[in-house]
């Protein structure tokens, strides 16, 4: 365990024992007596380092296991195995001193209290965390100032639009200025602007503050934006560690060539490869990524080329092509 | 202590929004003022035919139906909405803001939501106590109301303490609204008669199962002047023993559920 990083995760694992039932009336009565019960592996073998101050993008499909893990490092779950440290603290022994410097926010539920002022639960916030009076005051005038909640903090969670009561909601799970965030889809459901606004205020806490953060997001720009730095997981095993550009040059298995020709090429051959656009200036072909260097000569020596270009795919392709395959390799 | 500080801080809120509630406050009144209606009608209805009701006089019987109120109105205030709004975040999934925050959540979660309005029913049993004892053998001493402040405390805890073992199968269950239910049933219509005219077996029920008879028939018996040493004592024990208990019970609710559920 280095003592450089803040977030040390090995040998993770979390296997969780559910009951198993067929569809039907019948099936649910036997049920009640007698459960069948099956294991289902919800993280094996997870392990990673984060230092202070990163921005972490914690990538995989529905059900990778990105949840279970950050729910282990919150403390809201024991893991099966292997051993993780936080802070210096073992997450799901639940140390006072950790969560009052930890933070967990999930895009998908509020903590917000339903029917009174947001101002007011921000009141129950500081109470729980011991927040001084002036630390209170300070902190909350600059996320009013950074997030533009002014307008905000005086209604009820109740009637504020999704994306307002995120706000309000990241604005709270802040006022103790944890040390490391979880952020579970915090963007999820949100419109462009107001996902690009929540973004860029994370971008900034983290360099005001130094916070490590770790975050899951369906949004590649969210990623993209935010995360020098990607974990991608799948089926609960941990496929990629490292840069993004790194993730698609790894797991990518084509590039595309685009040709562009100085005269008009109307003989069309798909001997260099997958032909993806033809006209009569210029061509798109994808090829297997061994094979890049051998088609663009053999491009180069065979037709009239003006320009050439060697393009990584889409980053959106390449996730997904990873979590299709499974094994992405 | 940092806990009452939160406790204070949630009483606080409750209070002053209590404007959010002015419909549902007043609504509460009229509710309140029909239930002590219907109750002091059956028990006017029942000296009609007798003048003592297993040594219960009628003025006594009155006693304890304000010691109802108080206790349905302290439960009603703070424990009830807050088991509620507990069960609900099990269902949600909210429940797990609670567990990441540096308080105890067992502290948080039964004291998360206020209801103002039922505090009507903790004035008004307190009206009916003084009109009880007014008709009847009269006040008691300071030293009698002392005891009985000590034993609605303690009768309060037993209530609550089983209340939150209910709550805490919902951890394993995760639906179990008609469980509080059942519980407000027994409480708001057994819990009205002095806990000696029931029949042995429901007597043994209401007592050691479901508290009843400890959080308003022995604190009333404080107030008439039938209280016995023992029952104090035994009411005294009993509460550490439920509290113990329930926490126990919590806290192995709680590691079951960060122990095996998603």
């Amino acid at each position: 365990m280095s003592s450089a990083s803040i977030i040390s995760v090995k040998n993770l694992g979390k296997t969780y024992t559910v009951p198993e039932r067929e569809a039907g009336v019948k099936a649910a009565v036997v049920s009640l007596f007698h459960r069948t019960m099956r294991e289902i592996h919800a993280v094996r073998d997870v392990s990673f380092e984060i230092a202070p101050g990163e921005i972490v993008g914690f990538l995989g499909p529905n059900g990778a296991g990105k949840t279970t893990t950050l729910k282990m490092l919150s403390g809201l779950l024991h893991p099966t195995s292997g051993e993780a440290s936080v802070l210096g603290f073992t997450p799901w022994e639940r140390d006072r001193a950790y969560l009052a410097q930890m933070t967990l926010i999930m895009g998908q539920r509020n903590q917000l209290q339903w029917d009174i002022p947001v101002i007011d639960s921000y009141q129950l916030f500081k109470a729980i965390f011991r927040i001084s009076d002036d630390d209170y005051k300070r902190r909350l005038d600059e996320l009013i100032e950074w997030l533009d909640l002014q307008e905000l903090i005086n209604k009820p969670a109740r009637n504020l639009s999704l994306g307002e009561r995120m706000k309000c909601e990241i604005a709270g799970s802040l006022l103790h200025q944890p040390k490391v965030l979880f952020l579970d889809e915090p963007t999820i459901g949100l419109d462009v602007s107001m996902q690009r606004k929540i973004r860029e205020f994370v971008a900034e806490y983290n360099a005001r503050t130094g916070a490590a953060v770790m975050l899951t997001s369906h949004y590649m720009a969210d990623i993209e934006a935010l995360c020098q730095r990607v974990i991608v997981i799948h089926h609960g095993t941990l496929l990629y560690d490292g840069d993004l550009p790194g993730l698609v040059s790894r797991f990518s298995p084509h590039k595309t060539i685009a040709v562009e020709f100085s005269e008009p090429v109307t003989t069309i051959s798909d001997k260099y490869g997958e032909l993806v656009s033809t006209t009569e200036s210029r061509w798109e072909i994808r090829v297997p990524k061994a094979r890049t260097a051998v088609v663009a000569s053999a491009l180069l020596a065979d037709l009239p080329i003006d320009d050439l270009t060697i393009s990584e795919p889409p980053i959106e392709e390449v996730i997904e092509h990873v979590f299709a395959t499974g094994d992405g390799a | 202590m940092h806990a009452f500080t939160v406790i204070r801080t949630y009483l606080r809120l409750g209070l002053l929004n209590f404007v959010q509630y002015r419909a549902d406050f007043f609504l509460g009144v009229v509710n309140a003022a029909i239930q002590f209606a219907i109750q002091l009608l059956a028990i006017s209805i029942v000296f009609n035919q007798t003048d003592s009701l297993k040594g219960w006089s009628r003025a006594d019987l009155i006693v304890l139906v304000g010691v109802h109120a108080i206790v349905s109105g302290i439960l009603g205030t703070v424990f009830s909405p807050s088991i509620g709004a507990f069960l609900e975040s099990i269902r949600l999934g909210t429940f797990d803001f609670l567990l990441t925050k540096p308080v105890d959540a067992q502290l948080l979660a039964s004291v998360q939501s206020v209801a103002p309005q039922s505090l009507t029913s903790l004035l008004a049993g307190i009206v009916i106590i003084v009109y009880g004892l007014q008709t009847g053998s009269g006040f008691p001493g300071f030293g009698s109301v002392v005891i009985f402040v000590g034993l609605l405390i303690a009768g309060l805890m037993m209530v609550y303490s089983f209340m939150m073992v209910l709550a805490s199968l919902a951890f394993w269950f995760v639906k179990l609204d008609n469980i509080m239910n059942i519980f407000n049933t027994m409480f708001g219509n057994a819990g009205t008669w002095p806990i000696t005219i029931f029949p042995g077996w429901l007597r043994v029920t209401l007592t050691f199962i479901i508290p009843i008879a400890f959080a308003v028939t022995i604190p009333a018996q404080a107030l008439i002047g039938s209280l016995t040493l023992a029952n104090a004592l035994l009411t005294a024990a009993l509460a550490v023993l439920f509290v113990a208990a329930s926490r126990w019970f919590w806290l192995f609710a709680v590691k079951h559920y960060t122990g095996a559920s998603a």
